[in-house]
């Protein structure tokens, strides 16, 4: 889409243009002609007294000297006459050497050039019949002064006209964007709720931008409330689930079926089998996912309530540390997040000695979490396979555990990047790189390949 | 040992309770949380396994209410809501452990083990240990300077008991309330006729009788 702003200056120029021409040059024509007739009437007056000049003498008719204007008499004075008789033809003095082309038919005639002074003429011509004769009588004026004018007249308007569209379009421009100054306000908004700096748009806005304002609200808390609501089916589906399949793991470790321990086995792997599919999906369609813009993690108010839960459940052996900038905050859904270094941090704890640390860091680009541990690590020739084989290597080491395969979802899901690494400390070390811009995950590195174990 | 257990699903609570009830806890059971709030405070439990998803009154209201009248007894919180977020919030509400439906039974009585012995100030080891005794309490058998004696039930119970309270003074009617479960019959001669039983297999320096008081475990030979 182009700019508004763009699209108003271009429609408000050319129509601006287009009026102010066609405006412009009718006035000047309409002018013009209205002067033209006026100076038409002078001229059938002076043709006039041409005719009432010729007098009847000695040598026929002649032309009394002492009626007609001075003008006539001075070279190229600007007024010119010629007189056609049947046979021949006189000229005014002030014509000098040129001749003055008679017209066609009877009537007024602009723009005839005339003379070494490029003089413009206007020429009327007359039709009469006098002493029994007819007699075309041809007066002009020159009119170079008037066009001279005229051109001054058009330059002035021209710049004028030019003045009064910049002056025009600078106040368009300054109107268009305070008038677009509120949608600016709600980008910047956007922007934020992209951040995660807010959860909802301002809603003050002018009346146009009301319905799209509270729309977008409305389509906020309609997300929010429908992933409340699916997280909250799940839970139910998941007790629903889960209860039963309890009932089923004791029964088949119970002391009736100790006599058949084939099939109690059976029992017990199938059983298993369901529990870690039940757990895995339920934990993937729990994935908030980049659905709400307004989620945010904030490291110091979450982090050491994870770190206590760890230590409660693995016991006091561990120490259980993290690192990160104060007020650190990541842009994704507290649940998510808190699944994410939840399971690491679970599967560190269960293979840790002593140690675990968690660090979060922000690159210009990314966030780098890293879960260190000491304790065994996997040897580099092994740390492939985890991945080619989805979350089996996290199944093989314990049974009631998901670890790695949530993990790996999340990451997918966020665009980011998954590494194990030899840790410092001895052990494991897992790194995740997470695209910093939401929506451009796209550059956030080779993405995890999709897998399901 | 006696635990309660609050719990809506009656087919679990049965598989549990007949679990926990060979692993020799004195169980009772309550399937409302309203039920609970009240008798978790007025019996004298050494454990209390809750459910979150009770009928009547949420699991964690449940623990808040425990909590906030000061009851200090070790609670296992049992739920299918396992996500690391729900997980956070039992702790926060004062919950000291939590386990994710569905699990293996062995799995649940190894928490319940470690749980009683961490209130207890006990290292969590293989073997319950206490006065040169290391009791094995998935085998029910007590082990001495590398003999190996074997236990009946009742026995088992009435010395795990001790070895998780040793050098302390405890009265019949103490040990009645922590041994049997609220339905079964007390007979204070019951616990004198098993006492007597763990002195002839332990020696009788082990369980000192303390007139008008009660028993004593553990104290060292006078």
């Amino acid at each position: 889409m182009r700019s508004i702003q763009r699209r108003l200056s271009l429609g408000l120029i050319s129509v601006m243009v287009i009026v102010g021409v066609v405006l412009a040059q009718t006035s000047l024509w309409l002018f013009e002609a209205g002067l033209q007739r006026y100076l038409e009437a002078g001229l059938r007056n002076d043709a006039e007294n041409l005719l009432v000049a010729l007098v009847r003498g000695p040598n026929g008719v002649q032309l009394d000297e002492q009626r007609l204007s001075p003008a006539y008499q001075r070279p190229f004075s600007g007024h010119y006459f010629r007189i056609d008789f049947a046979d021949v033809h006189w000229r005014s003095r002030s014509l000098w050497d040129q001749e003055l082309p008679r017209l066609p038919e009877a009537g007024l005639k602009g723009n005839l050039q005339l003379g070494p002074e490029g003089q413009q003429l206007l020429v009327l011509r007359a039709d009469y019949k006098r002493f029994g004769q007819s007699i075309s009588i041809s007066v002009a004026q020159d009119y170079t002064p008037v066009r001279e004018s005229f051109r001054l007249m058009r330059q002035i308007g021209l710049v004028l006209g030019l003045a009064a569209l910049l002056l025009v379009l600078v106040l368009q421009r300054l109107t268009v964007r305070r008038a677009l100054r509120p949608l600016e306000t709600a980008r910047n908004q956007i922007a934020q709720l992209q951040q995660g700096q807010r959860s909802q748009l301002d809603t003050q806005v002018p009346l146009e931008l009301e319905p799209l304002v509270a729309q977008i609200n409305h389509l906020l808390a309609h997300t929010e409330d429908s992933l409340k609501r699916s997280r909250n089916a799940l839970g139910n589906l998941g007790h629903a689930l889960k209860t039963p399949l309890a009932v089923l793991l004791s029964a088949a470790s119970s002391e009736t079926l100790k006599q058949h321990p084939e099939l109690s086995k059976l029992l017990r792997d199938q059983l298993e089998q369901v529990q870690q599919r039940l757990n895995r999906e339920l934990n993937r369609a729990r994935l908030a996912g980049e659905t709400l813009p307004g989620a945010l993690f904030d490291c110091d108010k979450e982090l050491p309530g994870l770190l206590a839960t760890l230590t409660m459940i693995h016991g006091e052996h561990l120490d259980l540390s993290y690192r990160a900038a104060p007020g650190l905050q990541l842009p994704w859904d507290r649940e998510d997040l808190l699944e994410l270094l939840g399971n690491l941090l679970d599967n560190a704890c269960k293979w840790a000695d002593a140690d675990v640390r968690l660090s979060v860091t922000e690159t210009e680009h990314h966030y780098l979490l890293a879960v260190e541990d000491d304790g065994p690590g996997i040897p580099e020739s092994q740390r492939d396979q985890v991945f080619s084989r989805g979350a089996r290597l996290d199944e093989q080491i314990d049974g009631h555990g998901l670890g790695l395969g949530i993990v790996r979802d999340i990451v997918e899901v966020w665009g980011g990047v998954l590494q194990l690494q030899a840790s410092e400390l001895g052990g494991l070390k897992v790194l995740i790189e997470l695209p910093c811009g939401r929506g451009l995950a796209a550059d956030g590195g080779i993405p995890v390949k999709k897998q399901i174990g | 040992m006696r635990l309660l257990l609050v719990e809506d699903n009656v087919p679990l609570a049965d598989e549990l309770m007949a679990g926990l009830q060979r692993q020799g806890y004195a169980v009772d059971w309550l399937a409302d949380g309203r039920d609970a709030v009240y008798q978790g405070r007025s019996e004298p439990y050494d454990l209390i396994i809750l459910d979150l998803g009770l009928p009547g009154l949420p699991g964690l209201e449940v623990l808040a209410q425990w909590r906030a009248a000061a009851l200090a007894v070790p609670v296992l919180i049992l739920t299918a809501r396992d996500s690391w977020a729900e997980r956070i919030e039992g702790l926060k509400a004062g919950a000291d452990d939590y386990l994710a439906k569905p699990f293996h039974p062995e799995e649940l009585h190894l928490r319940i083990q470690a749980l009683l012995r961490r209130s207890h100030g006990q290292a969590n080891q293989p073997t319950l240990q206490a006065a040169g005794l290391h009791l094995d309490e998935g085998r029910q058998c007590v082990l001495r300077d590398g003999d190996e004696i074997q236990l009946t039930a009742a026995e088992f119970r009435l010395l795990r008991y001790f070895m998780l309270h040793p050098e302390q003074i405890l009265s019949k009617s103490h040990l009645a309330e922590h041994l049997y479960d609220g339905e079964t019959e007390r007979d204070s001669n019951v616990l004198e006729v098993h006492v007597n039983h763990l002195r002839r297999k332990l020696g009788r320096s082990v369980i000192e009788t303390r007139r008008g008081q009660g028993y004593r475990f553990g104290a060292s030979p006078a």
